[in-house]
């Protein structure tokens, strides 16, 4: 947290941007007042369900960054399951949208992270490389979508129908956006924990990835692991886009999609791919977000800190792995 | 002519060789034979600049080679072919052959120029090789030829091949022989590392014998046979290989004619017959590398048998029957040495009824377990939370141990239980097995240490080839039979 806090003070120095008022800023933004808070919280909630995708993959050794594809996906499966409520005289109550969206996004999400799990397994096809054209795919497939059978009923815009507000998930206050999802992420954070560490199948899926040969020499059938790990991904980062389309956007358009599965990646890694360490972490880079958006105000850098700081998070992260596995090897050979 | 001097290298605490002196000299094939292990690669290593021995010297035609500078080596004539190919799959056969004699990366590339001389030798030596070929396509048989072009055409005086036949087909082999001959006419002095004895015998002119990284002995090939060279590679056999008869145990396990393909689709087993009795230990012999691991993890039910009969009483032999399996190498096979000792228990536990509840691991009863199995297997570890990795070999090994025999298996398989591990491990291990066996345990052990073989095994088999041989004589031990 302290290398955090330097590099984003490094940060602001390379930039030359003056270091106490850029942190001032940046805190008003995220935290200094109840509209800061709810504007941070409200964008950890797709940080935190993207992020749990992305450990429950790499945890397997499935270096999954389709994040964005399934996140995507989940958005179109909620939409396309939740068009036919808009026919009806009277609009449903909130909850039956989102059990509907809720589960049609996990369903979507999760076909779209199997289907690269599949392609490995079967087709040695990696992960890597199939989860970013799956994300260029699904980019594709929602512009077309939302121009083509889920556009809204006018047919003018290259947008699906709006949810009325009565439709979406209740809000904490009418002035901002945070909304009760945010339970729903604090919960699948809990149910991810007990999966990877209290069940059979999540501990076969940690020794998976820590070493596949293990888990072959106690006939534990890794590809089949694998291609589920891909699919829980898929789906934690599915209902992420369900989640946002239900409590944020309420419609799908080419803009839908804010790099949720992107950012979740360097989110995770700062968490060590912990679930429980994930929530400060994503609070973390939500409360940058959110903050930069304060900045941009007054500096005209303001949005593009954002990218630096996150970048140097990783890449800081990064050498500090390299530099402990060198230390590990080292011990080894002598 | 070539001469090593007092030679010794240690990798750690380990000594790979210790004041090995040998001469090789031009116009002539010379053998350097030894189990695995013996040293053979290590002394090719020093001979060819790859490593700097601790003590000793090398010698050309009198004068002293410097040491540990494989480029320095490779100017003064000392090629070596090695056995792992340093070939670029990618790059065409052309490419390859150039690679080795690039004139510096400023200069304009001109691969057929540069391929030339290596094309020109194997036109020489009666080979049809494509130059614009990928290498990666080509049958191993063929990269090795492109492997041997390639460090051959500068003049090269001193050819070393680092065991060249343990990827060909026999007719390869043959085709081999006849280059190293040649190379021997052409007045080279040619150095073939091997541990097969039938192939020495056909194409050496003199041997040298390792063992446990000592010097043993110099011959003419003349002077040798296959009895003599297997006893000088393992030394004294243990008085006693059998203890018992087969018909002193209620039968159990029972392989008819088992096949089992390798990793490569290589036919690694051909034809295994085996009964073992419940509270038999049976032993298996052989260097390394002759369907040890295949066996084992057919067994194990980790790979498929290709063809034969695998019985456990007369019906095939599934996961209903309780069979534990200590691999070969604890460190990429049996721990995951980045998850905690707990969890590397729990790799057994979550197969039981008491630790586990539905599709839950019941965390409370599985840190009782692990800290029990740690106090009663004397696993010596801070906590359960310890990394397995952070564990000493022989405490890490314990832990695999612990896993394996907790619960009595009816089937154990065991492949170099004790390998790497100090005598007091060793000891531990090998107690372990003997209570086991002694409890009704079906036992398979395979191991290349004879002196764990001849102590623990009621009787003792030789695997050579994918085929077992009865105990006969050092020969089986080392493959001779073959």
């Amino acid at each position: 947290m302290v290398g955090l806090f330097a590099i984003l003070i490094l940060t602001l120095l390379v930039l030359r941007l003056p270091v106490g008022d850029s942190l001032t800023l940046l805190y008003q933004g995220a935290f200094g007042s109840e509209a800061g808070v709810h504007r941070t919280l409200v964008r950890a909630i797709p940080l935190v369900l993207c992020g749990l995708g992305v450990i429950v993959a790499w945890r397997a050794g499935m270096y999954n960054i389709g994040g964005e594809g399934q996140f995507v996906a989940g958005g179109i499966a909620a939409a396309a399951a939740v068009k036919p409520l808009f026919a009806m005289a009277q609009p449903p109550a909130w909850w039956v949208v989102f059990l509907l969206a809720g589960a049609a996004s996990i369903g979507g999400g999760a076909a779209w992270g199997a289907l690269a799990g599949w392609l490995y397994v079967k087709r040695g096809v990696e992960v890597v490389i199939s989860t970013i054209l799956l994300n260029f795919i699904a980019l594709q497939l929602l512009v077309y979508l939302a121009s083509g059978p889920l556009q809204e009923s006018k047919h003018q815009l290259p947008l699906t129908d709006r949810l009325s507000s009565g439709m979406m998930l209740p809000k904490f206050n009418s002035q901002t956006d945070l909304h009760v999802g945010i339970f729903l992420a604090l919960l699948t954070v809990v149910a991810v924990y007990i999966v990877l560490y209290k069940t059979k199948a999540g501990f076969c899926l940690r020794l998976v990835g820590e070493n596949a040969r293990v888990a072959r020499a106690n006939r534990i059938n890794s590809g089949q692991v694998r291609l589920l790990s891909m699919a829980l991904s898929g789906g934690l980062c599915g209902l992420a886009g369900g989640v946002e389309y239900a409590g944020v956007a309420g419609q799908l358009g080419s803009s839908f999609s804010q790099q949720w599965g992107f950012l979740a990646i360097p989110v995770a890694l700062l968490a060590a791919l912990n679930p429980i360490w994930l929530i400060p972490s994503a609070i973390y880079f939500a409360a940058i977000l959110a903050g930069s958006k304060t900045m941009a105000g007054f500096v005209s850098d303001g949005t593009v800190l954002i990218y630096v700081i996150q970048a140097a998070a990783v890449l800081g992260l990064v050498a500090i792995r390299a530099y402990t596995s060198r230390r590990v090897i080292q011990t080894e050979a002598t | 002519m070539l001469c090593a001097d007092g030679l010794s290298k240690s990798y750690g605490a380990v000594r790979a060789i210790s004041d090995v002196s040998a001469t090789f000299a031009d116009g002539e094939i010379h053998a350097v034979l030894g189990e695995n292990g013996a040293g053979k690669s290590t002394l090719m290593a020093i001979l060819a600049g790859f490593a700097r021995p601790d003590s000793g010297q090398v010698s050309l035609n009198g004068i002293a080679i410097p040491l540990g500078q494989p480029f320095a080596c490779r100017r003064l004539g000392i090629a070596m072919i090695h056995q792992h190919f340093t070939l670029v799959p990618q790059f065409t056969v052309g490419e390859n052959l150039a690679l080795a004699r690039l004139d510096g990366l400023a200069k304009p590339l001109s691969v057929s120029r540069l391929a030339q001389p290596a094309l020109e030798m194997a036109r020489q030596l009666g080979w049809q090789i494509d130059p614009t070929a990928p290498t990666g396509s080509l049958p191993v048989g063929a990269q090795q030829r492109v492997e041997i072009l390639k460090n051959l055409a500068d003049n090269a005086h001193t050819v070393i091949f680092d065991e060249p036949t343990a990827v060909l087909s026999p007719d390869e082999i043959q085709d081999l022989f006849r280059v190293l001959r040649r190379l021997k006419h052409e007045g080279k002095a040619v150095i073939l590392i091997a541990h097969k004895l039938a192939e020495v015998l056909a194409v050496a002119d003199r041997v040298t014998i390792l063992r446990h990284g000592k010097f043993i002995a110099t011959a003419p090939i003349g002077d040798v046979n296959e009895e003599k060279l297997a006893q000088w590679m393992v030394g004294d056999l243990p008085s006693a290989l059998t203890h018992g008869s087969a018909d002193q145990y209620p039968s159990a396990l029972y392989l008819r004619g088992l096949s089992v393909l390798g990793d490569r689709g290589e036919a690694a087993i051909r034809g295994l017959d085996l009964e073992v009795g419940r509270g038999e230990i049976a032993g298996i012999g052989g260097v390394d590398g002759n369907g040890q691991v295949e066996l084992a993890e057919v067994l194990a039910g980790v790979r498929r048998l290709s063809g034969g009969v695998v019985n456990w009483d007369g019906k095939p032999l599934d996961e209903t029957v309780h069979t534990g399996y200590i691999p070969q190498d604890r460190q990429s096979d049996g721990l995951a040495l980045g998850m905690s000792i707990e969890d590397n228990l729990a790799i057994e536990g979550r197969t039981r009824t008491e630790l586990t509840r539905g599709a839950f691991l019941r965390s409370g009863p599985l840190r009782e377990w692990s800290k029990g199995l740690l106090s009663r297997f004397d696993i010596r570890a801070q906590s359960v939370s310890d990394l397995a990795g952070s564990l000493s070999g022989g405490n890490q090994q314990k832990v695999v141990v612990s896993r394996v025999m907790d619960l009595r298996p009816e089937l154990l398989v065991a492949v170099n239980p004790t390998r790497g591990l100090d005598l007091q491990a060793s000891a531990f291990v090998h107690q372990q097995i003997l209570d086991a066996a002694s409890a009704g345990t079906a036992v398979v052990l395979i191991s290349t240490d004879l002196d764990e073989l001849a102590g623990l095994a009621d009787r003792t088999y030789f695997l050579s080839a994918g085929r077992l041989t009865e105990a006969a004589g050092a020969s089986s031990m080392v493959g001779g039979q073959a």
